[in-house]
Parts: structure tokens; C-alpha cells; sequence
């Protein structure tokens, strides 16, 4: 156990891992993860897959949101896209999988540019706003453009294929989903670590101070988006797999709040603060379900409320964090792992 | 020590048995209604009338002595929820769903065929009647195609002025319960010289719809035709009074029961509806049980024509779970034979006797139009289509 | 031509009630630069509470419009206390989440004590319209379009000529040098949650007043308002009013030419439309103050 910073060289500075404990724990986790399946019931899985959609997600959102500092309200019109695109792909042209995830990331990142665009000259609650009118826009046209879309009525979504191998159940969808989720959280853990990240995290702290600096401002900006709406996109992708049919109704604007919800009580600008934050918004209607299921025989009540009380835990978690905890989840792990680094020395 | 350890296996034994029997007991049902969503003015009473239904089949001993276990979710009437509250219960392996909404009947019908698991729709969608394209999918009562064409049936008889055809206006919900009948009813009224004038969408949650019915008023309307739930009829109905226009009403069956004159209040007067099922309190044979259970057990609530629907529903399926587990088969594959079994089947005057063939999913082809007199609903008249070949799945 | 008018006029009177949400929006951000995305919520409680009252104790309307008003004057007072001091210094993100995560539990809170089923309204306004020029309009309308004046000319001379009016200005310009003067922050604070509340509750009073009855929809209007502040400028008390009719009028006419020929939802998206070509055309909105910023 080590008992304090014992940094010498950039290079531990910078490192992945801080401790070889740390990067065995994590191959530990991995294994888990792997191993999951094989235990969890058809209804966990389900869950474990929806969080890891739900991961790839928080980090796209919190890479803008959280590094780059752009507030996005647009996050569930994104998610449709990359879920369209999939759908569209994927059912009308039978194009296989390794090409519609990818795909539906590109798309995605095309479109959030494109609304990126205006984070040129507006800011904060501005910015805000106008992601917001892109929500509404893009789910206009999705459910208008019936031709492509389905409509109201949705798309129903084939299982993903790639030549002989088909990918037919939750369970092998996800050994798909995983590595693409490890992958992308790998990557974004390490695009914090090059000039590009280095450069979003100047523009959050003071955009214009930071062009001063010689960062173009802009640029970057469109490539945060371009970046985030990837995974999204990619997230969108998995969802419409998982899902198998999509309709408008599958990304109301809730969608946007509940990853809004995610990285904000996960931790702003947190990579392991977004996997807790998705984990936690996921997980947190099941267990109230499982809670209000197993009351239902005694309080028949309870299946009426249920909306409402999910409505409500989520947003009493969202102010109370707010109040107490305003770095998130990513912050209390990190004081509760130094408690323990110096336990029971601790002064 | 030895005494213990009997005791224990006796204990173990039991436990066993006892789950055992349990399991053997029960049958599961799933049940997918609209607790909280924008359908929810009318999917509560209907939820009310299934719930009822199989407490009163349990207190009467079940299915041949097999308690019925309802397992039913809210899901807001959203079609991802309703998604995911199918997949719970394919787990839980219920024999039979009791859904609601179009949408999400549409959107499950696939699942639905490859797991076998007979489906009741609240929705009576022409669509879901045909045996080739979705064998597992019922509903009781005429399709919402049958209950257009009755309705437009009574706007040809009630136009008195043979100068003219007389022109309609449909105004409907932006979702697939609101378009689910309206390619019937356009070709019905091209057929009986009826002019479809003008076509207004209402987006789900609307507040007012001034500007639909402007367009309306512009277009002229002798008669209208509103396919949204109660609640945005009365709307429809108010906005109209507002701007007074003097187009005769009528409302598809989720927008007409009882609720209709209480809500809309002087607005509902004169308009029509279609009324697949009886009010609550008709003098029926089957309104019996509805009364008897209705005073055992919550004798202050209100009932209306959607807790009749509901019932209704859940008649029909208990039914074919009884024939299903005399025949030994009680799973998907068995109660859908059994369902298919069914041969006017008498629900004592609640909605019309029911039939179901293999080939033939149109449960019937009668259906009442009533209008609102002094804030009572009245009959007009019984309407009954041939089943036309060319009309199954439509 | 006729059809134009009506769309107008009936444009008008809607665009009314987005100007009361609006004015409570902006209210509260010219003096604390929050963008209250749980406004809707409040026009809804309004609504609710006052047909609570009036529905169940038997009190007659007036009373109980009295009543509602001093409810959410305390609600308002409250939210500041409790939620929205905490954030004071927080990133704009984070107070928006807030007034996110806050709409969640009011919509929760009204949805677990009333229900989802639309709650008839007491009769306030008589319900036989009345003919302006061509159209015949309900009379909740013109009370409505009325209140809209009212608080309109209201708050002009409060804000010109009251002391706290000046002081909320003074904290909307700099917090830091009306704090040296000697003004509480913190009561302009309050005082403008309790304002937008008041406000919002006579929005939603009327609204369900016209509409005979209150549902969970009434909370949609938080979200319809936003483009109509953007336009007005967000810390405009004349944007939030012209914008207001401005967008009902641009609904309707969208609603009656464009819907019958895009298939509907246009009347709903094209006011997020005009958001994007206003935000990109002129940021601030027509009559807002344009911010410089200073590293």
C-alpha cells in the first residue's frame, strides 16, 4: 500500500494507472465484467447492457459538457440519430454491424457539428438553449420524414450481422457491447492526456484567455462536438440493436436530462465520474421497481405512483447532490480511496 | 441429533412441496396498462375492469382451481416501456398479455409471434386482425376500421340534404392510434359518397386545438370524426363552441363513454359515438357480475363503458385459459387454439358475442353508434359489416 | 384574409399566457441570472393548488385565487432559501440542472397527490365568447390578455419607481456594488422567486380557467416559454411580453398554413425554429442588454 504521492518522472505523472495494484484491480473488474453473463438472469442483463449504452454516452456528454465545457440539452436528439442511422442502415440495406456502429458514430458526429456551429458565438445558457431548439428540430424531422423513419410508429431494427456471424440474443449482444464500451472509455482517458484534450479543458477554464494562448477556439469546439456526438452516436447504435424496434418516443427530452443527470452526479469532467454517474441514473428506477414490485401485493397503490416516485427520487438525487455533493460521485471515491491510502495513519 | 436432522429434512420437504404446489397453482398473466400517460383518462378504468375481472374469477376458484396472478406495469404509454416491461414478463413466462395502446401493440406484435405469447389489445386496430401477419395478437370488440365505417354509416343516414354529399372532417392523434383507422375510412367514405373535406392532426398533449379547427372552419365540415382519447375530445369539443362552428361531432370509443358529458359538460350535447360496449348499468344480462362485484367491493367508485371494456377483455381470455388447461395445453401455443375455438361467444350483451377462427381474427363486426342526449348517453343504432375478405387486416 | 385574422387574434390571446410565464422568467434572471427551467412547473402547482382549495374545502374562488397566490409567494421564498442560495458560485451548468432536477419534483409531487386525470376547473369566467372584430373569443382570453397589461404597466413602475424595484435592478446590473450599498442580495433573491411564483400562479389560474380544467401538460409551458424570452431578451420585462404574442401569433399561423401541408407538429417545433435563426441572428434578443466580457 502506498501512503502518499511518490511521483518522480512525467511519465508516472502521466500514467494510466497510478499503482501495478491499481492495473490489477482493474484486469480484476474486467474479468467481472466478462464473467457476467454467465450469472446474471435475462432481466440483470438487460440492465448491464443498458448501462454500458448508457456509459458510452455520459462520457460523449461529459467530454462536451464536462472538459469542453459546452452545456448540451441535445444529447437524446444525438442518441436518435446514431439509433436512426443503425436502424436505417442495418434494415433497409442490410449493411453489417462492424460498418453501422462506426457509421452511426460518423453521422452522428456530422450532425452534432452542425449544431455545434453555433457554440461559436454563443455561451452558457445560450448555448444551452439552442441545443435544446435542436432537439426539437431533429425530433421533427425524424418522426416527419416517415419514409425513412417509420414515423410514430418506429423501425423495427434486424440483429446485428457481419457475414455468418449473427448476433442474436442480450447476451452475446453484450459481449459486442463491452469491449466497444471499454475501448471508448480507454480512448477518452487518453485524449485528456494530448494537446487536443489538454486544449477543451482550456477552453471550459476561460475560452478566451485560451485563444490568447493560440488555441483556436472554434475548432476545437466543433471537434468536442464532433468527438461527444460520437459516442453518442455509437451509444445510439447499440441502443437500437438492444432495443430492436425505435420510435421518437424512445428519446424524449427526459433522455438528455437523465445524462445530464448522469455526469452531474457522477462528476464534471470525470471519465470514472461518468461510469458512475450512468451506472447510478440506470440502476436507480430498477431498484425503486423492484422496491414498488415487490410492495404491489400489499400496496396496489403503488403501480399508479410508480411514475411519479421515479419522477421524483431522480430529481431529489439530482438537488441533493447539487447541495452536497456538487463534484460528484468521482470526488467522494476519491476521498474515501485517500482515507483508506493512509488508514489507519490518516491525520 | 438424529431426531433434528428428520426434522429438518421433514421441514425441507415440506418447503419443496409447498413451492412446489405454488408454482403448480398459479397461472401468471401479464398486464400492461396505462396508469400515467396521455391515454391514462381511459386506461385507468380499463386496468380497473381486468383487475376486477380476474379477482372475481380467484375469489370463484380460478382457473380450474388455478389462481390467476396479474402481473401489471404502468408504462405511461411509451412504447420503449412497454418494450421492456414485455421483456420482463416474457421472463416471469406469463401465458397471455393483456396490453393497451396501439403503438406499443404494433411495435411488440413481432416478439410477440416468435415467443407465442397471445396478446389482448386495448387497441382495437384493423391491422391486428389478420391470422397470417399477427396470429397471437386479439382484442374484444369490432376493429376501429368496423367503428369508422358504423359512424360514417350514421352520417349518411342523419344527411338530410341530397344536393350535396355531405363532407367530413377526421381529426386525429399524431400516433398510431389515431391513423390506425383512418385508410378504412377514407376508402368507406369514397364508397358511400361521403367527401372527406379536411384532415387535422392533434399532437399528443395538446392544449388547444384553435388553429386545426380554423383550417376546418375554412374548408367547411358538415360532420367530424375525432380519433384521440376523452380528454382531447373534450377539448376539440370546447374549442369548437368557441369559435362557433356548428360541425356535428362524433368520437371514435375512446373518446366517448360516460366521462364525455361530465367533462366536456354542455359542449358533449348531440354528439355521437361509437360504442363497441355497453355504459356502465345497461340492462344486460352480463352487467350483473359488474353490479354484484362493483357493491362487494369499492361501492363509492364511478364505472363507465371503458371498465366495462376492460372486463370484457379479461371474460374472453379466462375463458380460453379454462379450455387451454382442460386440454392439457396450458401455454401460448394452447390458449391461442383455445381462443380460436371461441364461436359467438355470449358476454351477455356487454359487447357483441365473439368468434375467432385460425384464418380470421376479427372478433366481430357489430357496433353501436349512441348520442349525447341531455347528458346521457343514448342509442341510435346497432351497425353490422359483412366480413369482407378484402376487409381482414384492414 | 379572414382566416389570417383569426390566426392572429387567436395567436394573440395564447401568446398572452406565454408572456406571464415569460415575465416570471426573466424576472428571475435579471436579478440572479438563473434560467428557471422549473417556471412551467410553478404556472402547474398554481393551477393545482387553487383547485384544491376550491374543490375541497369549499372556499369560493376569489379566496382561494388569494390563497394560491400567497402559496406560491412562499414557495418561491422557499426554493430560493433552500435550493438555490447552495449554488450561488456554482457553474451555469449546475443551477440548471438544478431547476432541472426541481421541475422532476414538483412534476412528481403534483403527479403523486393529484394524479394524472385532468382536474375540472371551477367555472370562473362565463363561457360565451365574445366578438373580437371577426372571431369570436372566450372571455378567459380577455381577462388574460387584460392581466398581461395590468402587470405589465405594474412592474414598469415598480421597477422605475419602487425601492426594491431599484434595488433588484441594482443587483441585476452588479451584485458586488449593490451589496456596498447596502442592498440584501439575498431578499432581492427571494423576493424575485416569489415574484416569478406569484406570477406563474396567475398564468396558471387563468390558463385553467380558459382550458375548464388543469392536467400535467400545463408544465409544458416551461419549455414553450424558453424561445419566447430568447426573443424578448432574457432580462427584458417589454421582451418577455412582445415576445410572448410574438410567438403565439408565429404558432398559429405556422399551425393553420404549414401544418396541413407538413402533416402536423409544425405549430409545435416552429417556435424552437425561430429560436435557432434569433440565437444566431441576434444573440440577446430584441431588447436585451448585450453582455461584454472581460477576461
Amino acid at each position: 500500500m502506498r501512503c502518499g504521492d511518490f511521483r518522480e518522472t512525467y511519465a508516472e505523472d502521466m500514467a494510466l494507472f497510478e499503482t501495478a495494484f491499481a492495473r490489477r484491480m482493474m484486469f480484476l473488474f474486467l474479468a467481472a465484467l466478462l464473467a457476467l453473463p454467465w450469472f446474471a438472469t435475462g432481466f440483470w442483463l438487460d440492465i448491464a447492457l443498458r448501462i454500458l449504452i448508457a456509459v458510452i454516452a455520459a462520457v460523449g456528454l461529459n467530454i462536451l459538457t464536462g472538459f469542453t465545457g459546452q452545456i448540451s440539452l441535445g444529447n437524446a436528439a444525438f442518441l436518435a440519430v446514431g439509433a436512426y442511422t443503425t436502424a436505417i442502415l442495418a434494415g433497409r440495406y442490410h449493411v453489417p454491424f462492424p460498418i453501422a456502429i462506426p457509421a452511426a458514430g460518423v453521422v452522428t458526429a456530422l450532425v452534432g457539428m452542425v449544431f455545434g456551429v453555433p457554440s461559436l458565438r454563443l455561451k452558457g445558457l445560450y448555448l444551452a438553449v439552442a441545443t435544446l431548439a435542436a432537439h426539437f428540430v431533429i425530433e421533427f424531422g425524424i418522426s416527419h420524414w416517415e419514409s425513412m423513419t417509420g414515423g410514430v410508429n418506429g423501425i423495427s431494427i434486424p440483429s446485428p450481422r457481419a457475414g455468418p456471424l449473427v448476433v442474436a440474443n442480450d447476451k452475446q449482444l453484450y459481449y459486442l457491447a463491452l469491449p466497444v464500451t471499454a475501448s471508448l472509455l480507454l480512448f477518452a482517458r487518453n485524449l485528456f492526456r494530448t494537446k487536443v484534450g489538454k486544449a477543451f479543458v482550456a477552453i471550459r477554464d476561460q475560452d478566451i484567455s485560451s485563444e490568447v494562448m493560440g488555441v483556436n477556439v472554434f475548432r476545437y469546439k466543433l471537434l468536442a462536438f464532433a468527438v461527444s456526438s460520437f459516442y453518442v452516436g455509437v451509444a445510439g447504435s447499440l441502443l437500437a440493436y438492444q432495443a430492436r424496434i425505435i420510435s421518437p418516443e424512445n428519446f424524449p427530452i427526459t433522455v438528455a436530462i437523465d445524462q445530464l443527470g448522469m455526469i452531474i452526479i457522477g462528476g464534471l469532467g470525470s471519465i470514472l465520474g461518468s461510469v458512475f454517474g450512468a451506472v447510478f441514473i440506470t440502476l436507480l428506477p430498477e431498484l425503486l421497481r423492484l422496491v414498488t414490485t415487490a410492495l404491489a401485493d400489499s400496496f396496489p397503490a403503488l403501480t399508479t405512483l410508480f411514475a411519479s416516485v421515479k419522477m421524483g427520487v431522480f430529481g431529489l438525487a439530482i438537488v441533493l447532490f447539487l447541495i452536497f455533493e456538487p463534484d460528484g460521485m468521482a470526488a467522494r471515491w476519491h476521498t474515501i480511496k485517500n482515507y483508506w491510502k493512509l488508514y489507519p495513519f490518516s491525520y | 441429533m438424529h431426531l433434528m436432522r428428520s426434522a429438518m429434512r421433514l421441514v425441507m420437504a415440506m418447503a419443496v412441496l409447498a413451492t412446489g404446489q405454488a408454482v403448480a397453482q398459479e397461472v401468471k398473466v401479464g398486464g400492461i396498462f396505462d396508469l400515467t400517460g396521455i391515454t391514462s383518462d381511459v386506461g385507468k378504468p380499463y386496468a380497473q375492469g381486468v383487475r376486477d375481472y380476474v379477482a372475481l374469477t380467484n375469489s370463484k376458484g380460478g382457473v380450474n382451481g388455478k389462481k390467476i396472478k396479474l402481473i401489471d406495469v404502468d408504462y405511461g404509454y411509451k412504447i420503449p416501456e412497454a418494450v421492456s416491461a414485455y421483456k420482463r414478463m416474457k421472463e416471469e413466462q406469463v401465458v397471455l398479455i393483456n396490453g393497451w395502446g396501439t403503438g406499443d401493440t404494433l411495435a411488440l406484435k413481432n416478439f410477440i409471434n416468435e415467443d407465442k405469447i397471445p396478446y389482448f389489445s386495448g387497441s382495437f386496430a384493423g391491422d391486428l386482425t389478420d391470422p397470417a401477419k399477427t396470429p397471437y395478437n386479439f382484442f374484444v370488440a369490432p376493429s376501429y376500421s368496423d367503428q369508422i365505417r358504423a359512424w360514417l354509416s350514421w352520417v349518411k343516414e342523419d344527411w338530410k340534404d341530397k344536393t350535396r354529399a355531405p363532407k367530413v372532417a377526421l381529426f386525429y392523434g399524431d400516433n398510431a392510434y389515431g391513423k390506425a383507422p383512418m385508410a378504412a375510412g377514407r376508402a368507406f367514405a369514397k364508397e358511400n359518397g361521403i367527401e372527406i373535406s379536411d384532415e387535422e392532426i392533434l399532437p399528443p398533449g395538446f392544449q388547444d386545438a384553435n388553429s386545426q379547427l380554423l383550417n376546418m372552419k375554412q374548408k367547411g365540415a358538415d360532420y367530424a370524426y375525432i380519433n384521440v382519447t376523452t380528454t382531447g375530445v373534450s377539448l376539440v369539443l370546447k374549442g369548437a363552441k368557441a369559435l362557433g362552428l356548428t360541425t356535428k361531432w362524433g368520437s371514435n370509443p375512446y373518446g366517448f363513454s360516460e366521462q364525455l358529458p361530465l367533462v366536456a359538460k354542455e359542449t358533449a350535447e348531440g354528439v355521437t359515438g361509437v360504442m363497441p360496449h355497453v355504459p356502465y348499468g345497461t340492462a344486460v344480462p352480463g352487467m350483473k357480475a359488474l353490479e354484484d362485484f362493483h357493491k362487494a367491493n369499492h361501492p363509492t367508485d364511478n364505472h363507465d363503458a371503458m371498465y366495462v371494456r376492460g372486463w370484457a377483455s379479461a371474460t374472453v381470455w379466462v375463458e380460453a385459459l379454462k379450455r387451454a388447461d382442460k386440454a392439457g395445453k396450458l401455454n401460448g401455443e394452447g390458449v391461442k387454439a383455445a381462443l380460436e375455438t371461441l364461436k359467438d361467444f355470449d358476454l351477455g350483451g356487454l359487447t357483441s358475442p365473439v368468434t375467432w377462427t385460425s384464418t380470421d381474427h376479427r372478433p366481430s363486426t357489430t357496433t353501436a353508434v349512441f348520442m349525447v342526449k341531455d347528458g346521457k348517453l343514448v342509442k341510435v343504432k346497432d351497425y353490422t359489416f359483412p366480413r369482407k375478405a378484402e376487409w381482414l387486416g384492414l | 384574409m379572414e382566416f389570417f385574422l383569426q390566426l392572429v387574434i387567436s395567436g394573440l390571446v395564447i401568446g398572452s399566457i406565454y408572456a406571464l410565464v415569460g415575465l416570471g422568467f426573466v424576472i428571475i434572471y435579471k436579478s440572479s441570472s438563473i434560467l428557471n427551467f422549473a417556471q412551467g412547473e410553478f404556472l402547474m402547482l398554481g393551477a393545482y393548488v387553487c383547485v384544491a382549495i376550491v374543490g375541497t374545502h369549499k372556499v369560493p374562488f376569489l379566496a382561494a385565487f388569494a390563497i394560491t397566490l400567497a402559496f406560491s409567494a412562499l414557495l418561491g421564498v422557499l426554493m430560493e432559501r433552500l435550493l438555490l442560495r447552495p449554488m450561488i458560485g456554482e457553474p451555469v451548468i449546475s443551477v440548471i440542472m438544478l431547476t432541472l432536477g426541481l421541475s422532476s419534483v414538483l412534476k412528481a409531487v403534483v403527479q403523486g397527490f393529484w394524479g394524472t386525470d385532468t382536474r375540472p376547473f371551477p367555472e370562473i369566467f362565463p363561457t360565451t365568447p365574445v366578438m373580437v372584430g371577426p372571431l369570436p373569443v372566450s372571455q378567459g382570453y380577455l381577462y388574460s390578455v387584460a392581466s398581461v397589461v395590468v402587470l405589465l404597466a405594474l412592474f414598469s413602475v415598480f421597477f422605475k419607481y419602487s425601492r426594491a424595484g431599484i434595488a433588484m435592478r441594482a443587483t441585476a446590473f452588479s451584485q458586488q456594488v449593490a451589496l456596498s450599498m447596502g442592498i440584501s442580495v439575498k431578499q432581492i433573491f427571494a423576493l424575485a422567486w416569489s415574484i416569478a411564483a406569484v406570477v406563474s400562479a396567475v398564468g396558471g389560474v387563468l390558463l385553467g380557467g380558459i382550458r375548464g380544467g388543469v392536467d400535467g401538460a400545463f408544465a409544458l409551458f416551461g419549455l414553450k416559454v424558453i424561445p419566447v424570452v430568447i426573443l424578448g431578451g432574457l432580462d427584458s420585462v417589454l421582451g418577455a411580453i412582445v415576445g410572448g404574442l410574438v410567438m403565439g401569433v408565429l404558432e398559429n399561423l405556422s399551425g393553420g398554413y404549414l401544418d396541413p401541408l407538413m402533416g402536423g407538429g409544425v405549430k409545435e417545433v416552429a417556435p424552437f425554429i425561430a429560436l435557432v435563426a434569433i440565437l444566431s441572428i441576434k444573440p440577446y434578443g430584441l431588447f436585451g442588454k448585450v453582455k461584454i466580457e472581460r477576461v
